[in-house]
């Protein structure tokens, strides 16, 4: 599972779950594979995203690098900034652990870097 | 004796012949032939096997005498011909053995007597009705069956021409590919107003029809040779009674239901009237053959020779398009109804998410071209946007744009396996709850997944999933089987593929042979038609064969998914239930239909 991918993810589907995001990550094992830097295709999805949600999951898998806080002005140009979110976004990988909802505290596995995200039948 | 004397040597030919067949006789179904004549005779080698009829045996035999009972066996190569007195047996005897030329290949037929005759294991019932079946004789007088024959033209081009059968529809066209009739479009020509006396009569006669008015008329012009095959009327296309008056000629109609097989003569003049049991539970049909034979009351046989039959079947059409009829097991809206929640989930339990983590690889490996319309959907969108595929499968979309992030999920761990080991970014979801954030998705596809939830609310809910989580101005493709699978003439890719693999001699004709299966689930059981792949649906909710083939060849294994196949427009009006959608494009694409809209 990739940080990105981690941006979109909720529990809200479980029944009394109101909100549900963001999920805690708890990672036993995570990877770091590279994948092709596009510095337009991230500089086109930052503004999509939850950017305090995507910092808190990073520097909870200690995959920061000291990136600031907040979504600074005029990355577009910035290459090396670009670069360092390119590979929270989509290099960091989750292969083993447990994504937890915030609210129930429901555990949803996290295998072979799949999340299982299925419910029982009782809990939708 | 016959006036030809046989020479001696002819005579001993024959003995060694019938001593041959008497020994297979007794072999095959232990009939033994006795010597001194009796009221039987078995025709030892010539019977249904070999292309011989009741009726031409009735045509010989019966000139001999009065026949009480003519048996025939089904799979065997003798058949049996009783008479009331043992003279005509004997006189039969004499004049055909060895020398009437109708077994196999004009060869001629080798006669014995026989103490006993064996039973057949469907006795044909001869006039007793089946429950709900009257049949009023001379019910219409010959000035008013002129009157009525009059009405119809059938030199008209209008008229159809089925399998030699002429037929005329009024009201409504009754469409013998869909065994339907189409309410949206009633026929120029409604039912003529000159047969509206039948209805008047009926009521008197028989008070419980009062009120009976059709709106269908099919006619039907039989010349003698024809018949029509063993069918019952859909149940969801008419109402309860069905009506069929005789004209021109005397009639016998079959009526079979499981082992029961009975014969009804439908004199000329008579109305038969179908309701109840008679109209819902049992097939019924005509034997092409020239004449009938008709068993008498006295037990005895007699022909009825045909000449030309037109017959009127009056049919009110259901508006409803439900029936609600008890005969469940015949019934066509019990049987395409809305499955009850419970079931549902556990239906697709059973026969989706267990069958495809089954048969995952092998699904996989058959998976590769993508659809070029909906690649084109894919590769639509902008740089930077994000991209769900609900119900990837092995990931045939994914990872097709590079500028786009995408998102594969599924029911299926071992298909998602199979994504994951192709380095696509997917998870493990169920499509009725996606475990992503309202309004922030760019584009959705679902392709070949809907039509797996097995009721009509699922399949709302899963579209409802699909919107919530599009941005607004955000847009989805949803591709499901269609219950058309041939589509203005052309048939589609799933049943043209059939053609070019099928080997051997067996002959495509689009129709399939439902078989049903119970499905036994905690919840119940449930009966659905089993689909015989590559040929067109006959019900909106089946299950489908997946046959898996093991290492040896003897280790395939058939895997039953459910599917809910969609009728025209059926699709679009489940997205426009949901609230701010709006389509912008709707097509049959391959066997499918298709939807794409916008979350407005
Ligand atoms: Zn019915």
């Amino acid at each position: 599972m990739k940080l990105l991918t981690h941006n979109v993810l909720t529990s809200k589907c479980i029944r009394g779950v109101t909100v549900g995001y963001p999920l805690l990550i708890k990672a036993t094992n995570v990877k770091v594979s590279e994948v092709e830097f596009k510095p337009d295709f991230v500089a086109k999805v930052l503004p999509k995203i939850e950017w305090d949600v995507l910092a808190n999951a990073a520097e909870s898998l200690g995959h920061w690098q000291n990136l600031p806080k907040e979504l600074p002005n005029n990355y577009e140009n910035d290459t090396d900034f670009l670069k360092k979110i390119h590979r929270v976004l989509l290099e960091v990988e989750v292969i083993q652990g447990e994504l937890i909802c915030p609210e129930s505290g429901r555990k949803f596995p996290i295998t072979n870097g799949i999340a299982n995200m299925l419910l029982n039948e009782d809990e939708v | 004796m016959s006036q030809n004397v046989e020479p001696f040597k002819g005579l001993k030919k024959l003995n060694r012949k019938l001593a041959k067949l008497h020994h297979i006789l007794k072999r095959d179904i232990n009939i033994s032939t006795v010597s001194t004549p009796t009221n039987n005779l078995v025709l030892c080698n010539s019977g249904l096997v070999n292309g011989l009829t009741e009726d031409q045996v009735f045509e010989h035999f019966s000139k001999h005498g009065e026949i009480s009972n003519i048996t025939m066996l089904p799979g065997k190569s003798c058949c049996f011909v009783s008479f009331s007195k043992k003279d005509s047996a004997t006189s039969a005897y004499e004049c055909f053995n060895g020398k009437l030329n109708i077994s196999q290949n004009n060869r001629p037929v080798y006669l014995s007597f026989v103490e006993e005759v064996p039973k057949p294991s469907i006795e044909v019932i001869w006039n007793e009705l089946p429950p709900g079946l009257l049949v009023f004789k001379n019910f219409i007088s010959t000035e008013e069956e002129l009157n009525l024959l009059k009405l119809i033209d059938f030199n008209h081009e209008q008229c159809g021409l089925l399998k030699h059968r002429l037929v005329k529809h009024f009201g409504f066209e009754f469409r013998y590919d869909i065994n339907n009739v189409d309410k949206n479009q009633p026929l120029d020509q409604s039912v003529p107003t000159e047969t509206d006396f039948l209805w008047l009569k009926l009521a008197q006669i028989q008070p419980e029809f009062k009120g009976f008015k059709p709106d269908q008329l099919t006619v039907n012009h039989y010349a003698p040779g024809q018949g029509i095959p063993h069918h019952i009327d859909t149940h969801s296309a008419f109402e309860d009674p069905i009506i069929c008056l005789s004209l021109g000629s005397s009639i016998v109609m079959e009526f079979k239901k499981d082992g029961t097989h009975t014969c009804v003569l439908l004199p000329q003049r008579s109305l038969l009237v179908m309701s109840g049991e008679s109209r819902y539970d049992w097939t019924h049909g005509i034997v092409p053959r020239k004449f009938d034979i008709i068993k008498t009351k006295l037990g005895g046989y007699t022909c009825l020779k045909r000449t030309t039959r037109v017959s009127f079947t009056f049919r009110k059409v259901l508006s409803t398009g439900k029936c609600e009829c008890f005969y469940r097991s015949k019934c066509d809206s019990f049987l395409n109804c809305n499955i009850e929640e419970k079931m549902a989930v556990q239906l697709e339990k059973m026969h989706v998410h267990k069958v495809y983590d089954n048969i995952a690889n092998h699904f996989s490996n058959t998976r590769h071209k993508p659809w070029p319309n909906v690649m084109d959907f894919v590769q639509s969108f902008d740089s930077g946007d994000f991209l769900v595929d609900v119900g990837c499968g092995n990931g045939k979309y994914l990872s097709n744009n590079t500028h786009t992030f995408e998102i594969g999920c599924d029911r299926s761990a071992n298909l998602i396996e199979i994504c994951r080991n192709r380095k696509f970014e997917a998870f493990l979801t169920d499509c009725l709850s996606i475990p992503i954030r309202d309004n922030c998705i760019d584009g959705v596809i679902s392709i070949a997944v809907i039509h797996h939830l097995a009721n009509e609310s699922r399949r709302l809910q899963a579209i409802q999933e699909i919107v919530r989580i599009l941005k607004k101005g955000g847009k989805a493709l949803i591709y499901v089987w269609a219950h058309e699978q041939v589509k203005n003439k052309q048939k589609s890719s799933y049943i043209m593929q059939d053609r070019k693999n099928r080997k051997g001699t067996k002959e495509m004709n689009g129709q399939c042979l439902t078989s049903a299966q119970q499905v036994s689930l905690d919840s119940g059981n449930i009966t659905l038609p089993v689909h015989s792949n590559r040929s067109n649906f006959q019900a909106d909710d089946l299950l489908v064969p997946w046959k898996l083939k093991g290492d040896e060849e003897e280790n395939e294994s058939v895997f039953l998914r459910f599917y809910h196949v969609f009728k025209e427009h059926e699709l679009e009006e489940l997205c426009l239930k949901v609230e701010n959608v709006r389509i912008l494009k709707s097509y049959y694409d391959q066997g499918n239909w298709c939807v794409l809209f916008q979350k407005m």
